[in-house]
């Protein structure tokens, strides 16, 4: 499913620290890189996925704007507010086009991905689309 | 509509006039301190502030750091990736002014590279008998280090919101600018 819209499969993002009614989280996983949500300044920022079901993911594909480090977390089956993290990296600048990143990070079940945006390469970053692959 | 937030840092030597004008503003005016209680470290001041004629606002985190070392060089290590700066002097004082360069470059370096919108403030106005610093050279000054220059009172009621009200319109500026970036290129 790496390429379709996770609300598709009854996705959502439940939490998100920056809200512009114009471009609401939801626009993260619509599955269009047209639309995104934009952090409304500070640094650190974060969203919070959460599926259906539990679910097994090998990678998550994000493409994004003037992110620069991102801390990605699974939550743990126990403890709904408990995270683990299971990928922290830093991105390449991009000036004419959004940065595309495909990240391993083999999560065998988890409801909720929570990505904290650490710092960026703006005072505002985008994130247009995130996708798993499991 | 949208509120942005921004990460306020207020700088300058002690005394100036930082925590007076921080706290008049935090309180629509309602607090002016008279005696001086020297800042040792970051006092963090919440507040928001509607921008005129658009339905925006901006949610200040204001880091009133201290202005006497070695007290200032512990107040750094709050200043991590600010938003906004605002540089602080006073006007009866040559040498509050002198030491703004050294103030904006202190904060630069905590900025990653990143465009940060500031203000250059000459506070104490009320005190222009004793003026030491030329109104024609601080705006000059502030003008050629990307500055927006204001002078201010902090003890009179409808000065001290000028400067931060200019630092939310840059702010705000430059979001829409990024919107705009992000929309052609996606
Ligand atoms: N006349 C006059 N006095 C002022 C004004 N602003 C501040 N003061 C006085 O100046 C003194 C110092 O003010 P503070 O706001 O504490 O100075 P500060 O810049 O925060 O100083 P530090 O915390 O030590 O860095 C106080 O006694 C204030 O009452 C002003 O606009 N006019
Ligand atoms: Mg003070």
């Amino acid at each position: 499913m790496l390429d379709a819209a996770l609300s598709s499969y009854g996705a959502q993002v439940v939490l998100a620290t920056s809200s512009d009614e114009n471009h609401p989280p939801e626009n993260i996983i619509d599955g269009k890189t047209e639309t995104f949500w934009i952090s409304t300044g500070m640094f650190p920022q974060e969203f919070i996925i959460r599926f259906p079901d539990n679910m097994k993911i090998f990678t998550v594909s994000i493409q994004s704007y003037n992110i620069k480090r991102l801390r990605i977390e699974k939550g743990t089956s126990d403890d709904a507010d408990k995270f683990e993290t299971v990928a922290d990296t830093e991105f390449e600048h991009t000036e004419s086009s959004l940065q595309a990143n495909d990240i391993s990070v083999n999560v065998l079940n988890t409801t909720h991905l929570r990505f904290l945006i650490l710092s960026g390469y703006d005072h505002f970053v985008s994130v247009h689309k995130v996708s798993v692959q499991s | 509509m949208v509120k942005l937030r921004a990460r306020c840092v207020v700088v300058g030597d002690a005394a100036v006039g930082k925590s007076s004008l921080c706290q008049m503003f935090r309180s629509d005016g309602a607090v002016f301190q008279k005696n001086y209680s020297m800042n040792v470290g970051v006092e963090l001041l919440e507040k928001s502030v509607s921008i005129p004629d658009t339905s925006d606002a901006v949610e200040f985190y204001i880091y009133d750091s201290a202005g006497r070392e070695p007290f200032a060089e512990a107040c750094e290590n709050m200043w991590n990736q600010p938003s906004l700066m605002c540089v602080v002097f006073d006007i009866t004082s040559e040498a509050s002014f002198t030491s703004c360069s050294r103030w904006v470059d202190r904060v630069r370096s905590h900025c990653n590279g990143l465009q940060v919108p500031g203000v250059l403030v000459g506070n104490k106005s009320d005190l222009w008998s004793r003026r030491e610093v030329d109104a024609a050279v601080a705006q000059s000054w502030a003008q050629s280090h990307g500055l927006e220059y204001h002078e201010t009172s902090a003890k009179e009621i409808g000065q001290y919101e000028a400067p931060f009200l200019s630092l939310a319109r840059a702010f705000l500026s430059l979001y829409q600018d990024q919107i705009q970036l992000i929309q052609s290129l996606a």
